[in-house]
């Protein structure tokens, strides 16, 4: 039987590169030795995407995309459907996880300069996934079509119409009809269950090939490669598979805890993971008292707000997430890591982690003056962090990087 | 330690943001809250596993509210199951058409004229306590006063202007807003008082107090009413959320496991390259 088996192995082997695959990228893909809990959210991050994918699988059967039936189509899931509420929050608290992990795992990046050179292309390929991700976010929450979802899709629908000229038109195409209707709704769900995920995949994939062709990075900002053993193996290394997996899979153990209890005990995350306003069907005659993004886009919401012209707000909300694209080429420091950089580089990140939680913090409540002069500050400090990272990157006094891991 | 903490960029991070936020909020005061008039929401705590409270609550939705708000996403044979009613009492006792079938959801008793008669038609209320919130149900019931001003005689704290007539009158009995002394409270917390020692009063108005003797329940029967009808519409709003939170401990408990096996298995395989 076992010969048999081994046969047809080294058969489908011959033609099909499953051994050679297997040991470049898992069982021999020298990753670095010394790695922190930073270095857990890029697998963390695959890992909610497969549970995205396949609780979306299980929630398209129930669901119905019409304008009618959408809504109760959701509590007819989480009340008839075997199981439908496990699904549902599921997907609810997984698109809230998928963006935590996403954005330490951007974060792990500006700290220990993920995005140098010669990993320019991961880098791109990472800030895509989070534009597509968004994306995605967005389609995903107009299709429990509650008043949130129809009145943040008019308020980011209605975006469009400040592009000059085309504005208007564009968004007469991307909304399909005059006003957001089941036409709208139905658009979404293609979109996000077909033509998104693929999109996401791809990056993703793409993303991971380019990691395994210029080595994953590590804390220190040393490059494993100077020194290798007789084999050209990095000495500061070890094999991807069992060792990082196993500390993988102790990540994904502490993530899984956090999950559940988000899951089971606060699966609305007190009104930040899915807005109490959504619980009330569509209804384009009501806007709700205060129209509230959920938490991860805030940050982005509030620079959007903070400038008073609709296309200067486009501008600026669209330059925030654009800027982290040539991120690799605005660092001109010679070292990597936080850790060997001088003081203003330090100083520039916290300045940066603060008014970034702070934009966020801003965009979940309602406008008042000093909120307005605090959104101000905090998105010219985001840019300053960007636009004069190639000044005090330059200019400042690093420490120098040890050779060894 | 905790200097070697303060040196962690992290932590400053996380303490600059802390303070920032403590900045925004106290130079800024918030936005009322939803309860308006009445000030803070009075804090609700549902037991979902107390039978007996949600049974009273949902005789009281189907006898008071059921009449104008229906519960179309809850089933009859569903609520009478999950709150372990014996399904032949719960249809003779609590179901008036005689023509429902334990399948057919709450799609209510109301006819169209309902407009006509308060001005909106009267919500759905199968995810009242998800929208608003259960604070805002168990405030909001108990907080109309008389006023003569209005089409149906009373008004709300937590919800001026409503357009819902108090239905719950008659066991309530009339609440009316009256004024009361109240002591002064000094900057240092205390009451204030004259040279002769005598506390110093104010007269504040917008208390709630029921007339005596005008409704059929005493304060805490009916606050125990309200409570048992709060429950009741939480439990409504999602009826898997007793289940979900006891198998939540069992879900927590296998990942606790998990997560220790792991790191075991990490510590033991980790040995390889320590040396």
């Amino acid at each position: 039987m076992s010969e048999i088996a081994g046969k047809l192995f080294s058969w489908v082997n011959d033609r099909l590169p499953i051994v050679n695959t297997f040991e470049r990228h898992l069982s021999k893909h020298p990753v670095p030795s010394k790695v922190n809990f930073w270095y857990l959210f890029g697998a963390l991050a695959s890992v909610v995407l497969i549970i995205q994918i396949v609780s979306g699988i299980w929630l398209i059967m129930p669901y119905s995309n019409t304008e009618e039936e959408a809504f109760s189509s959701i509590e007819y899931i989480m009340r008839d459907v075997d199981y439908g509420w496990v699904i549902r929050y599921i997907h609810t608290t997984g698109a809230s996880m998928f963006f935590a992990v996403v954005y330490l795992h951007m974060f792990r990046g500006l700290l220990y300069g993920s995005y140098q050179k010669p990993k320019e292309l991961v880098w791109i390929f990472g800030c895509t996934i989070y534009l597509a991700m968004m994306a995605e976010g967005f389609l995903g929450y107009v299709l429990p079509y509650g008043q949130m979802s129809y009145w943040g899709a008019q308020v980011i629908i209605s975006l469009f119409g400040a592009i000059p000229y085309i504005g208007e038109s564009l968004e007469l195409w991307v909304r399909g009809d005059y006003y957001i209707s089941g036409i709208t709704v139905s658009r979404f769900f293609a979109l996000h269950v077909v033509a998104l995920p693929l999109v996401l995949i791809a990056l993703v994939f793409l993303h991971l090939v380019a990691l395994h062709e210029v080595g994953a990075g590590n804390p220190e900002g040393v490059d494993i490669e100077e020194f290798l053993d007789d084999d050209g193996v990095p000495l500061d290394s070890v094999p991807f598979f069992p060792y990082k997996v196993l500390n993988a899979l102790v990540g994904i153990g502490v993530f899984m805890t956090v999950f559940a209890i988000i899951m089971f005990f606060f699966p609305e995350g007190g009104g930040y993971f899915i807005e109490m306003a959504n619980f009330q069907e569509a209804n384009p005659l009501v806007t709700p008292d205060h129209i509230a993004p959920v938490w991860y886009y805030a940050p982005f919401f509030t620079m959007l707000r903070a400038v008073p012209d609709p296309l200067g707000g486009l501008i600026v909300m669209g330059s925030a997430v654009a800027i982290f694209f040539v991120v690799p080429w605005l660092d001109r420091s010679n070292v990597a890591s936080i850790r060997y950089k001088g003081i203003y580089s330090k100083i520039a990140l916290v300045l940066f982690g603060v008014s970034f939680l702070t934009l966020g913090y801003l965009g979940t409540v309602g406008v008042t003056e000093v909120r307005k002069t605090m959104s101000v500050i905090c998105t010219v400090i985001y840019f300053a962090f960007f636009l004069l990272m190639p000044v005090y990157t330059k200019y400042e006094k690093t420490k120098q990087v040890p050779k060894r891991l | 330690m905790i200097k070697s903490l303060c040196k962690r960029t992290r932590f400053l991070t996380f303490l600059s943001f802390l303070l920032t936020i403590f900045f925004i909020n106290n130079i800024d005061a918030a936005e009322g809250g939803p309860c308006k008039d009445y000030g803070d929401c009075d804090k609700f705590k549902y037991s979902l596993n107390d039978m007996e409270s949600l049974q009273r609550g949902a005789s009281t939705y189907i006898n008071y509210c059921y009449g104008c708000h229906s519960l179309k996403y809850s089933r009859w044979g569903r609520v009478a199951k999950d709150l372990q009613i014996p399904e032949d009492i719960f249809f003779e006792n609590l179901v008036f058409d005689k023509s429902i079938k334990p399948g057919d959801l709450m799609t209510g008793a109301m006819s169209d004229n309902s407009v006509n008669w308060f001005g909106v038609a009267p919500p759905d209320l199968t995810l009242v306590s998800r929208y608003k919130g259960d604070d805002w149900i168990y405030s909001y019931l108990r907080a109309y006063y008389e006023d003569s001003s209005k089409q149906y005689g009373v008004n709300n704290l937590v919800y001026p202007g409503t357009a819902m007539p108090n239905v719950l009158l008659s066991l309530q009995g009339n609440q009316r807003l009256v004024c009361k002394s109240v002591p002064v409270i000094a900057n240092n917390g205390g009451e204030k008082r004259d040279e002769n020692g005598n506390t110093i009063t104010n007269e504040k108005c917008g208390f709630l107090e029921v007339q005596e003797g005008t409704g059929e329940l005493t304060k805490e029967e009916f606050d125990t009413l309200i409570y048992d009808l709060t429950n009741f519409l939480v439990y409504v709003g999602e009826p898997i959320k007793a289940t979900r939170e006891r198998i939540g401990w069992y879900v927590v408990f296998y990942f606790l496991i998990f997560t220790a096996l792991a790191s075991l298995l990490y510590r033991e395989y980790h040995k390889d390259y320590l040396k």
